[in-house]
């Protein structure tokens, strides 16, 4: 077992060069007239964008916020059939020694920043609510962890990483945190290591298989029931984003190379791919431009270059659109819904396959949830385990509570 | 009515200056090991390529030989709603003075620079095969055709400003060939103009409703009958499309500008986007070698693919700009999940074995008026560059002394 380095981000001077020269040479389409939003982000925006990361973003500002505010390690995780990848990680301990250790686990196109918001909330100690020890991992191939070198590292991979590290951290059992890429991650782990070391499981990207006509009961309460009006909203979002918004998810899960040299060549490229989804996912979300900067910045400067986070599209391709490959796992699992999510399905078809003990229904807030609304993510990760809660004290010994 | 302007290409110095400078500093992924072309092109081929662009390639040679090959000229068209578009396009007549009006309608990523090979063929006199006057348009948006500047340029659009070309050069009954994009485009240009104006139309991108249990009979001798050797080989090969090829259309028709910002600003971006679509969508087309001998495997990048890069750089250099020709697919994709009714006139099919949907023939026969059909062993998407010889035999074929659409414009049979 490797032991634990401290990390601090330090890019190169010579990278944050290459990238302002190529924003100097930056070259822009032009745009059909009162185009707004209808075919990506608008071509102000993304001249605005440009010019201030070009000129007035700077990045050794926020890198050093980073640095400060999130405690940051690497350490070697070996994988089965892999080699050892170096994993960059944020682990913070709450002052509660009792604390749950808990994983966050995030998706694409996020990143360990996304636990910014919630991390002092989650480590907070108090008597009146469990409190957590939280670590947020790097995806393989996202942030300053190294990725895979070879292809098949599909989601056994990704949820062996994130087992062995809290292990490697002495968390023998622990709970997670998880949306987007996160869900099905954590998903896999729950499956695979559920029971023994993983205990519970959080998610505000809960994914459902619909009801079949093999469960005929099920099926017939599906075609019966009138949807309510959250469901329907839902269901609409859901058709919006198929039809509308599926278009990076049907290239990067097919030829994610193709995408990676335009990416890794331009800025702006990576910018209108990223900004675009910032945008249209979240529940109205106003972006600072250096809050968007900063969060492409950290695809930009990734370890394993900008064009490598997205195989996890390819290489998981599979498993994407069939759940029930693996069985449904039985440990309990709470989830948030929030009414911008990308997949909304009515919450009885979560119910009816996993062990769902706590679910939360949101009146705002979008797919970037940790980003978007911690403070209530935060509270519904609270109920799960608190006190007369569904999962109180389900790691033996640690309740949480101060 | 405008007059036709001779035009000749002639990127302005500052634009080369502008991609050299760009692909001094291009940046590179990784690869992942063994990846092939799994993921995309492979890297090797992608760095190769754009060290050529960058250091040995002479745009300025290949520029000066189109200009030298094709007789171009631009014209303006008015556009019902949308203003007048300046129109770039090759026009050639044949020796022939009787020849035939055909128009040739590219796709994307395809070019005017399409007809290259088969202008000189089809327009070749010869007292053995009908010939004919050639016209092949840069679409609105591509090569040197202006782009619409509004939303709501769709498929009534497009085949506007082609007939209205056609009509403005004194033919004012033509007949037209087209794939991909110019496939759908001419098909609605039969419908809507077809009989009085366009009298027959020729596709290597024959597309066709499958039968439907409104059909009873057609559907039930569609379940019983099994499939040909090449029948089945077209069905995977569609299906291959469709699972796989599909990121591309999807993006494109969804969020085109998302795409062109990447396109605009990235020449190596450009490059993937369009490279990986010439090897996939071809049958095994040697791109290294564009006489066309393409029985190797794979594109040997070791000799000269400085055709690739002519494609390319047509887009990157095109006067919309790259990120213009994404936006068909946005307007056109209702046009795609439904292609409405079959036009009457009579229709010419070439089946190449590596084209990207490959249906039935039978389907096709069902609902048009398939006056001639060719299925080859060899050949894919981009038939007039693949294989300009069967192509031009098969145009020839359907309006040759003896078949149901010789002369089908009167007084003009095409022969010598």
């Amino acid at each position: 077992m490797s032991s634990e380095t401290p990390f601090q981000i330090n890019i190169p001077d010579e990278k944050l060069s290459i990238l302002r020269a190529k924003l100097e040479l930056a070259t822009f389409p032009d745009e059909l007239e009162d185009i707004g939003w209808n075919h990506g982000p608008p071509l102000a925006d993304m001249k605005r964008l440009t010019e201030r990361w070009r000129n007035g973003y700077n990045w050794r500002k926020y890198e050093k916020e980073l640095n400060q505010e999130l405690p940051m390690f690497t350490r070697d995780i070996g994988v089965d059939g892999f080699g050892a990848l170096n994993i960059h990680y944020v682990h913070k301990k709450s002052k509660t020694v009792d604390a749950i250790p808990l994983l966050f686990c995030h998706g694409w196109p996020g990143s360990f920043l996304e636990i910014r918001g919630m991390l002092s909330l989650l480590t907070a100690s108090s008597p009146e609510h469990p409190s957590f020890h939280v670590v947020a991992l790097s995806l393989p191939g996202f942030g300053f962890s190294e990725g895979a070198h070879k292809p098949g590292f599909a989601l056994d991979q990704y949820a062996e990483v994130a087992h062995k590290l809290m292990i490697a951290l002495g968390y023998n059992e622990y709970v997670t945190q998880g949306g987007d890429w996160g869900f099905l991650i954590t998903r896999r782990m729950a499956s695979k290591y559920g029971g023994k070391h993983h205990k519970a499981w959080h998610t505000n990207f809960p994914m459902a298989d619909p009801p079949s006509w093999k469960s005929p009961l099920s099926f017939l309460s599906f075609l019966l029931t009138p949807w309510s009006a959250e469901e329907k909203a839902g269901l609409e979002r859901t058709a919006w984003y198929r039809t509308k918004s599926s278009g990076y998810f049907v290239e990067q899960s097919t030829f994610p190379q193709t995408l990676a040299y335009g990416f890794t060549d331009s800025p702006v490229a990576l910018l209108g791919w990223f900004y675009e989804k910032l945008v249209i996912w979240t529940d109205d979300h106003k972006w600072t431009d250096d809050e968007a900067l900063t969060w492409i910045s950290i695809y930009w400067f990734s370890r394993a270059g900008p064009g490598a986070a997205h195989r996890i599209y390819s290489e998981v391709h599979g498993d994407f659109y069939n759940l029930g490959r693996t069985s449904y796992p039985t440990i309990p699992m709470g989830a948030s819904y929030f009414p911008k999510e990308l997949l909304l399905l009515p919450s009885a078809w979560l119910r009816r396959l996993n062990n769902v003990v706590i679910e939360s229904h949101h009146k705002s807030g979008g797919h970037f949830a940790a980003y978007e609304r911690p403070e209530e993510l935060v509270e519904d990760v609270r109920k799960m385990f608190a006190k007369g809660g569904p999962a109180f004290a389900i790691v033996p010994g640690r309740s949480g509570y101060a | 009515m405008s007059s036709e302007t001779p035009f000749q290409i002639n990127v302005p110095d500052e634009k080369l200056t502008a991609l050299r400078a760009t692909l001094e500093l291009a940046t590179f992924p990784d690869e992942l090991e063994d990846a092939g072309w799994k993921y995309g092109p492979p890297l090797a081929d992608m760095k190769r390529l754009a060290e050529r662009w960058r250091n040995e390639y002479d745009w300025r040679k290949y520029e000066k030989e189109i200009n030298e090959e094709l007789p171009m000229f631009t014209r303006d068209i008015d556009v019902d709603g949308f203003s007048t578009l300046n129109i770039h396009y090759v026009h050639k007549k044949s020796e022939s003075v009787d020849a035939i009006p055909l128009l040739f309608c590219h796709g994307w990523p395809g070019s005017f620079l399409e007809v290259r090979k088969i202008l000189p063929l089809l327009t070749a006199s010869a007292p053995e095969h009908p010939s004919f006057h050639v016209v092949a348009l840069s679409l609105p948006g591509f090569g040197f055709s202006e782009a619409p500047r509004k939303q709501g340029f769709g498929i009534n659009q497009y085949a506007e400003v082609a007939h209205k070309l056609m009509i403005a050069l004194g033919y004012n009954e033509y007949v037209t060939q087209g794939g991909d994009w110019g496939g759908l485009i001419t098909r609605k240009m039969a419908s809507v103009y077809g009989g009085r104006h366009h009298k027959a139309w020729h596709t290597n991108f024959p597309i066709a409703e499958p039968p439907s249990w409104k059909s009873p009979l057609f559907f039930l001798s569609f379940l019983l009958t099994p499939w040909s050797a090449e029948e089945k080989a077209g069905l995977e090969r569609t299906m291959w499309f469709r699972t796989k090829g599909r990121g591309y259309f999807t993006q494109q028709s969804t969020q085109p500008q998302t795409l062109g910002y990447s396109l605009a600003d990235s020449p190596v971006g450009l490059l993937a986007w369009i490279y990986e679509k010439l090897v996939l969508w071809t049958d095994n087309y040697n791109w290294s070698d564009d006489e066309g001998s393409g029985d190797i495997a794979f594109p040997d990048i070791a000799h000269s693919i400085e055709i690739v890069l002519t494609w390319v750089s047509l887009y990157w250099f095109s006067r919309a700009g790259p990120a213009a020709s994404l936006r068909i697919y946005f307007e056109l994709r209702g046009d795609c999940e439904d292609i409405g009714q079959s036009p009457c006139i009579p229709m010419g099919a070439s089946f190449f074995p590596k084209e990207l949907i490959v249906l039935p023939a039978a389907w096709l026969r069902k609902s048009n008026n398939v006056v001639s059909e060719s299925h080859h062993k060899t050949g894919g998407h981009f038939a007039a560059t693949e294989r300009p010889d069967e192509l031009v035999q098969d145009v020839r074929k359907m309006f040759a002394q003896g078949s149901p659409a010789f002369a089908i414009i009167p007084g003009r049979t095409g022969y010598a």
